[in-house]
């Protein structure tokens, strides 16, 4: 920690959080919020003085509330960077009268209590994401009593009672008599491998860290007896089972099966678990001292914001998603950007060490190169074409697009800011924004193939290439099977599929038609896959209009990894395509004959244009 | 209070309420059957 | 009739048909898709290959675009977003411009899942290579955009990982960012006492 604090290549930006990142491998531009600390980070020497005087208590994060720090304070004795912090909601003011202690008393004159917000701006060529996780609060879990009993505690409780920087200088104690318990329970599992509350993930870390804690306990306490429930033991890394064996030789009992329910003896303030004993048998009541429940770790509620800051996507558990789970197990979809620790899943500190050493290889292998190509799909305006009705401007979700509708000069792409979306391309009313390698032209050349014969038989899914694409490769490495009768067009993003398109389709005779992209929150191209859902409900409108069962035309988000939902969709459009009727067809491809005619004459085509650009205009 | 609005599940023909609030585009799930086809009923039902 | 490409060129399709050992071929009939293959509009050559992403089987496509004089490539074997970067380097190394190929998902989005129905299997195989024939014969050529890369690293987060990455990327001389939220760097594996397999203390 130290070695970060003092090396000259790293800047620490602590107490700062990422509020906005632009650009694109490379080329990052990052907007960083440097939260008001109140105390000068770089003069502060951690001396002390503010503490002693300060009159606010408030419970210690760090001690997991089990001890009291002052409104202006030092983490824990190692921070880095070695300056403290004041926390101003608690803090009592600069009003001489009210307080303003610490401020008389800093020799070096640090604190400010008007002290802002700051924004800075970064440009980095790589980013890694290792914001890491929380810990399972097990308060939902009624049975355990955790809050209700006092003597139930949580493993990170039980890791500052044991630390003898902590609390009770490494004292064992129960907290309500604060004296040595005679016997402790370890309960495994908590919150992981549950389909009811928690998550259904093994937590990984949780096994092993009991392992480590009974010994700990055996070392300073070999008299205290201790029993683990649990369901399996997963002592699988290098060494950990050497560890798991010598716990046992050192006396704790592992006991097969988690208790149902814990009851508090009212006098002792002693904890009774019941439990069937899934090795031996029968239903047991074990008296113990204190209870240490072994909690799971999950992804951190904030993940959101760096998901939708870097465009990245999560697995089911919540976890990150890498861009390969064996290929590319550090890189996240998004090119220039890496995962390394707990972000993308629960590991201990080895795994996380050796995670970050990888995603730092990476990083380097991009950054050593002095430059990187990137992929050629980018939109293009055809200048004849274009009306500098300024739609593409607003649809873009990267402001790529410029255009100055009053002097009515076409619209310019700004090709470095383009992602590739295309859904600037699909909304043009005018057909004046190609997508370079995903033109009309190359995907209507795919849907006229697939439907040449026996449309009748065929489901057309038109996915997305982060996403949905990617669920149906996934459904393929799981092999879930389902109905062989759906054909995928593949584009980079749903947002692309122009209406055109879709009737295009039903004209040639697809009995069904479905669209299917990223989840709203999974979306590679910020919000691209909103135009997806609003054209989707306009063709609802028309293909009613034109008496067409709107609902041949389906609607579907799956991310890449739900493999399975996937081949749900895929079961699910067969049943609707078994439904559609030949004469349904027909009439179908009678009433949208209209969109397979060549261009009408350029008269006509102008005010028909110009007509639909000022009803979308309007709308 | 968000306002509701009635939708029509196109996978499995079901009808629901859910919160709606004009001019925002949001995901929706059939509570029914899962699918995302989800329509709102443009009907107005007092 | 042979058709022109938008250069005025005239297509010269190649089909390569991926067995993937027993992946693809264990259920789509992969000798019948090349059959069918080769009666599709401008398609000038055809290939059964056991594995098209081994070492001889991208040395059969490029002297294939060499001897046949190529100027689009279909290759029907597993998803674009696992072999797409390997058969573009293949087309670049043949002189032909890497967004010049298709690829055709016979593996993930074919054979893996349909592997009680072979014959509606190959039929989807068939349309597949089909679509992907059609897409073939309109692509055209792309230049790569090539931008320099900002030699400075972000890293978001404080813990054990972000200290191990920035430390990494300093020590190779790369100027590196490490944003952390609390006061203070550690993260959760500051407040964790001994930690296993070496039982000593975490910070």
């Amino acid at each position: 920690m130290a070695d970060v604090g003092r090396h000259p290549n790293i800047e620490l930006l602590a107490y700062s959080e990422v509020e906005n990142v632009a650009g694109y491998v490379g080329n990052f531009t990052v907007t960083v919020r440097k939260k008001a600390r109140y105390v000068d980070v770089k003069e502060c020497t951690a001396c002390g003085d503010c503490i002693d005087v300060c009159p606010v208590t408030a419970p210690d994060e760090f001690e997991e509330g089990l001890a009291t720090r002052k409104a202006i304070y030092q983490p824990f004795p190692q921070a880095v960077p070695s300056a403290f912090v004041l926390n101003i909601d608690e803090c009592l003011g600069n009003n001489p009268i009210a307080c303003g202690k610490c401020l008389e008393v800093c020799d070096k004159d640090c604190i400010d209590y008007d002290d802002k917000d700051e924004h800075v701006d970064i440009d980095v060529g790589t980013v890694i994401v290792t914001t890491g996780m929380e810990v399972y609060d097990p308060t939902e879990l009624d049975e355990f009593g955790y809050t209700r009993y006092e003597n139930v505690i949580t493993s990170m409780e039980f890791e500052r009672l044991i630390n003898s920087g902590g609390p009770t200088e490494g004292h064992l104690i129960r907290l309500t008599d604060h004296k040595q318990p005679k016997t402790v329970a370890f309960i495994q599992c908590v919150g992981s491998r549950s389909e009811n509350k928690g998550n259904p993930y093994c937590s990984n870390i949780c096994c092993m860290n009991t392992v480590k804690d009974c010994l700990l306990i055996k070392d300073h306490y070999p008299e205290i007896d201790i029993k683990v429930f649990y369901i399996d033991i997963r002592a699988f890394g290098k060494g950990f089972e050497d560890l798991f064996q010598r716990s046992k030789e050192k006396g704790a009992i592992y006991i097969r099966g988690i208790p149902g329910e814990i009851e508090e003896d009212p006098e002792t303030r002693n904890l009774k678990l019941y439990v069937e004993n899934t090795t031996a048998g029968g239903t047991d009541c074990h008296e113990v001292d204190m209870v240490v429940l072994s909690v799971g770790v999950h992804a951190r509620a904030d993940s959101d914001a760096i998901q939708k800051l870097l465009t990245l996507q999560r697995s089911q558990d919540g976890f990150f998603l890498e861009a390969h789970p064996k290929l590319k197990p550090v890189d996240a979809a998004t090119q220039g950007v890496f995962f390394a620790g707990c972000a993308e899943s629960p590991k201990d500190i080895k795994d996380s060490v050796t995670q970050a050493g990888a995603a730092a290889a990476r990083a380097n292998r991009l950054m050593m190169q002095g430059k990187v190509s990137v992929e050629a799909i980018t939109s293009t305006i055809i200048p004849d074409l274009c009306k500098a009705c300024g739609i593409c401007v607003k649809v873009c979700p990267y402001n790529a697009i410029s255009c100055d509708t009053k002097a009515k000069t076409p619209a310019v792409v700004v090709e470095a800011a383009c992602s590739g979306c295309g859904a600037c391309s699909a909304e043009c009313p005018f057909g004046a924004i190609t997508m370079k390698h995903f033109t009309d032209r190359q995907i209507e050349a795919q849907i006229d193939a697939m439907l040449e014969y026996n449309s009748q038989d065929k489901v057309l899914a038109f996915a997305c290439n982060w996403c949905s694409y990617s669920g149906g490769d996934l459904a393929g490495t799981n092999r879930f099977q389902y109905p062989p009768n759906t054909r995928l067009i593949r584009t980079m993003c749903s947002g692309r599929v122009d209406k055109k398109f879709v009737l295009r389709a039903f004209a040639r005779g697809a009995p069904i038609v479905l669209l299917s992209g990223c989840h709203f929150a999974d979306c590679h191209y910020i919000n691209a896959v909103h135009w997806t859902q609003r054209r989707v409900e306009k063709l609802w409108d028309e293909l009613e209009k034109k008496g067409i069962r709107p609902e041949r035309l389906q609607l579907e988000w799956i991310s890449a990894a739900e493999g399975q939902k996937f081949a749900t969709v895929m079961r699910a459009v067969e049943d609707l395509r078994q439904k559609v009727t030949p004469e349904e067809i027909e009439h179908t491809k009678k009433a949208l004959a209209g969109v397979l005619e060549p261009p009408k004459p350029k008269a006509a085509a102008k005010k028909a244009t110009e007509e639909e650009a000022a009803a979308q205009a309007a709308a | 209070m968000a306002e509701e609005a009635k939708f029509k599940c196109l996978r499995c023909m079901s009808e629901f309420c859910l919160p709606y609030t004009p001019g925002v585009t949001e995901e929706r799930t059939c509570p029914n059957c899962m699918s995302n086809s989800v329509r709102r009923l443009k009907e107005k039902k007092e | 009739m042979a058709k022109l490409d938008a250069e005025g060129e005239q297509l010269r399709v190649g089909v390569f048909v991926c067995q993937c050992g027993h992946n693809i071929a264990g259920t789509v009939d992969c000798e019948a898709v090349a059959k069918f293959s080769e009666t599709l509009d401008d398609v000038v050559a055809v290939f059964n290959n056991k594995y098209t992403c081994s070492e001889p089987g991208q040395l059969e496509v490029k002297n294939a675009i060499d001897e046949h004089n190529l100027n689009r490539v279909v290759i029907a074997s597993c998803s674009p977003r696992m072999h797409e970067p390997t058969f573009r380097a293949t087309l670049a190394g043949a002189d032909l411009n890497p967004y010049l190929l298709e690829m055709a998902n016979l593996r993930e989005h074919c054979s893996w899942v349909h592997m009680g129905e072979p014959e509606m299997a190959t039929d989807k195989a068939k349309d597949l290579v089909k679509m992907a024939v059609a897409r073939a014969r309109s692509l055209e050529a792309q230049d790569e955009m090539i931008v320099p890369i900002t030699q400075k690293a972000l890293i978001i987060g404080g813990g054990i990982a972000g200290i191990q990455s920035a430390l990494d990327l300093a020590d190779a001389g790369y100027k590196v960012c490490l944003v952390e939220k609390e006061p203070s760097i550690g993260g959760i594996m500051a407040a964790i006492d001994k930690t296993y397999p070496t039982m000593d203390c975490s910070i």
